[in-house]
């Protein structure tokens, strides 16, 4: 036991000045080695780096070669961490740096291609992008959610009005989903996947959906999860609510890790990483 | 670009380490298959999530059109009616001594479409669930046993139809009547036969399939060869030669899994003495469900760990 507790304190020193946001630090629950994701893409060209366009030559001399239908895309290269209960880990990075990929295998959702992940116990994904059939009614969607999230029958049964009523469905419950508005989906997602409390809990971008009224009643029922959840991982853009919910941050970048501390160390050093590089894009544009 | 911190990071933890680490705090390594029989005992956990998931996909099926699920009934019918005039009407020759020929082809197409669809259904069950797989941390196997099960439970509506059509058949002019008799009570159980026998096959091909999704293009080609050889249209047995009828080929021929099941349930209907019960037929028709099912199951069970993996 005294043995993790020294690893912790070599891995996030100061930690213990973050007391004012969170539960005390409990016992690992996550444990991350080494995992790459790979993923195969079939079709696309071959080369396809950008900005290098082959000469008429080289295009000539490739025109007869069979090309290779797979493409492997690298979207996580090497990442190891480890979380506790109590800690609320945010992970940080642009678009495509493998934050959601990263997320749905420590999910146990995507097989990594190597590397191995432990957990205390099955996480649970909360995110807009649950699946759900858009030719079925609301109500069909919520037990089939319900049913895949581990619930038996009588636990949904019960739950449908309450999921309902949460989403602000109202008779559009017993339409087909493909008739409602992408507010009115995207908040029956939310809803669905909030039914259970899991000891893992992780948050895929799941707090920018509906109005403003909306987002207010879903972040309030992120808190009451949160509350009951040991560990948290949270995947967001925005720099504001990462701060606000989490303890420490860890910053993707092309599928690598960069950085991992304490949020607002992370968030503060990502910050500036982001500015310099809107300033240096928009300074391109204008010339 | 600049200004990604370079060496911000603390030292990591070996694999070995992490290894130790992991096994003090009592966790548990994800992504490792479980053993064959906590894996029967949780999917069968998940008995309601398969029903409803069919369910409610059998119900999507037919959706969006003004007949709606009537063209589950609609569809083998008109299909059975093109095979009819053209084996039944157009190609007299093709009769092969059967008592009713248009009876013969309905009961075969309709059959043998069930568990053709269920296979391919399996076929490509994973690669067209994948953002359920990618969603929802559940026994894998629930995937291809609730597109399957979708398929059994559009077939009750089409047995019915099927039991209707033949009984018709029997006023056609010119072909043998077909009379009611108390074996046309067996044809749902030889229907569940040879679903729970397409279901191990589509198991088996949806763990092939999720890899390699060119499968779904080959495997309902070889499907469309297995239509001919199985007799579907035309009575099989009665092609081969009497001189033939001893070698190991006829009897592959006669006794694979599909011939069996199209004869067990066209002997069913009872109106041809061509096709009669035996003890031998539904023994096989026995051991090639529960066989073929239990070998689907583990083979799909031995990647459990990959599916949801590009």
């Amino acid at each position: 036991m005294s043995d993790e507790l020294d690893y912790d304190d070599e891995l996030h020193p100061g930690e213990d000045l973050k007391e004012v946001k969170k539960k005390e630090l409990g016992d690992l629950s996550v444990v991350v080695d080494d995992v790459h994701i790979t993923y195969r893409v079939f079709g696309g060209k071959r080369g396809g780096t950008a900005g290098i366009k082959p000469s008429l030559v080289s295009r000539m001399l490739e025109a007869g070669r069979p090309k290779p239908p797979v493409t492997h895309v690298k979207a996580v290269r090497g990442v190891s961490f480890t979380a506790r209960r109590g800690e609320a880990v945010a992970i940080v990075g642009h678009n495509g740096s493998g934050k959601s990929t990263l997320l749905r295998a420590v999910a146990g959702l995507l097989p990594p291609t190597s590397g191995t992940i432990y957990t205390a116990s099955e996480p649970a994904l909360l995110g807009v992008n649950a699946a759900l059939m858009p030719k079925l009614t609301g109500e069909r969607n919520i037990v089939v959610g319900g049913l895949a999230l581990g619930l038996n029958y009588k636990e949904v049964q019960e739950n449908v009005q309450n999921v309902a009523d949460f989403a602000e469905l109202g008779d559009f419950l017993y339409l087909p989903m493909n008739a409602y508005s992408s507010g009115m989906s995207s908040r029956l997602r939310f809803a669905i996947s909030t039914i259970t409390t899991p000891d893992i809990l992780m948050i895929d971008e799941a707090l920018g959906t509906g109005d403003a009224a909306f987002r207010a009643k879903s972040t309030e029922r992120v808190e009451m999860v949160r509350e009951n959840a040991g560990t948290i991982f949270f995947v967001s853009h925005s720099l504001a609510q990462v701060r606000k919910i989490c303890t420490r941050a860890l910053w993707l970048d092309q599928g690598k890790l960069v950085m991992d501390d304490d949020v607002e160390v992370v968030a503060d050093a990502y910050e500036v990483f982001m500015r310099n590089r809107k300033k240096a894009r928009s300074g391109g544009k204008v010339v | 670009m600049s200004d990604i911190p370079q060496g911000a990071l603390s030292p990591r933890l070996t694999s070995a380490e992490s290894a130790k680490v992991a096994k003090a705090a009592g966790l548990r390594q994800m992504g490792v298959r479980p053993n064959l029989l906590h894996y029967i005992h949780l999917v069968w956990n998940r008995r309601s999530f398969i029903w409803n998931l069919s369910a409610s996909k059998a119900y999507t099926k037919n959706q969006g059109s003004y007949l709606g699920q009537a063209w589950n009934i609609l569809r083998p019918t008109l299909d059975a009616l093109v095979f009819i005039i053209l084996f039944g009407f157009g190609f007299r020759a093709g009769r092969d001594g059967v008592a009713n020929i248009a009876a013969f082809i309905v009961i075969g197409t309709f059959t043998f479409s069930f568990m053709q669809g269920l296979i391919t259904s399996g076929v490509s069950s994973i690669r067209s669930n994948l953002s359920l797989v990618r969603s929802h941390q559940f026994p894998r196997a629930v995937v291809p046993l609730s597109v399957c099960m979708t398929d059994v439970v559009l077939f009750a509506q089409k047995l019915i139809a099927m039991l209707v059509i033949v009984f018709l058949c029997g006023f056609l002019p010119g072909m043998g009547h077909v009379p009611l008799t108390w074996t046309w009570l067996l044809t749902p159980v030889v229907a569940a036969l040879s679903g729970i026998f397409a279901m191990g096959v589509g198991m088996f091909f949806a763990r092939l399939g999720a890899r390699t999704p060119d499968l779904a293009n080959i495997v309902p080609f070889f499907l469309n060869l297995l239509r001919f050889a199985s007799g579907v249209m035309f009575s099989i047995s009665a092609r081969i030669s009497p001189a033939n009828h001893d070698t190991w080929w006829a009897r592959i021929i006669e006794y694979q899994p599909f011939a069996v099941y199209l004869n067990l349930m066209r002997a069913c209907f009872g109106n041809d003495p061509n096709f009669q019960m035996s003890t031998l037929m539904w023994v096989l028709a026995v051991v090639y469900a529960v066989g073929f099912f239990v070998l689907g199951f583990i083979f799909f069970w031995g990647a459990e760990e990959t599916y949801g993996r590009e």
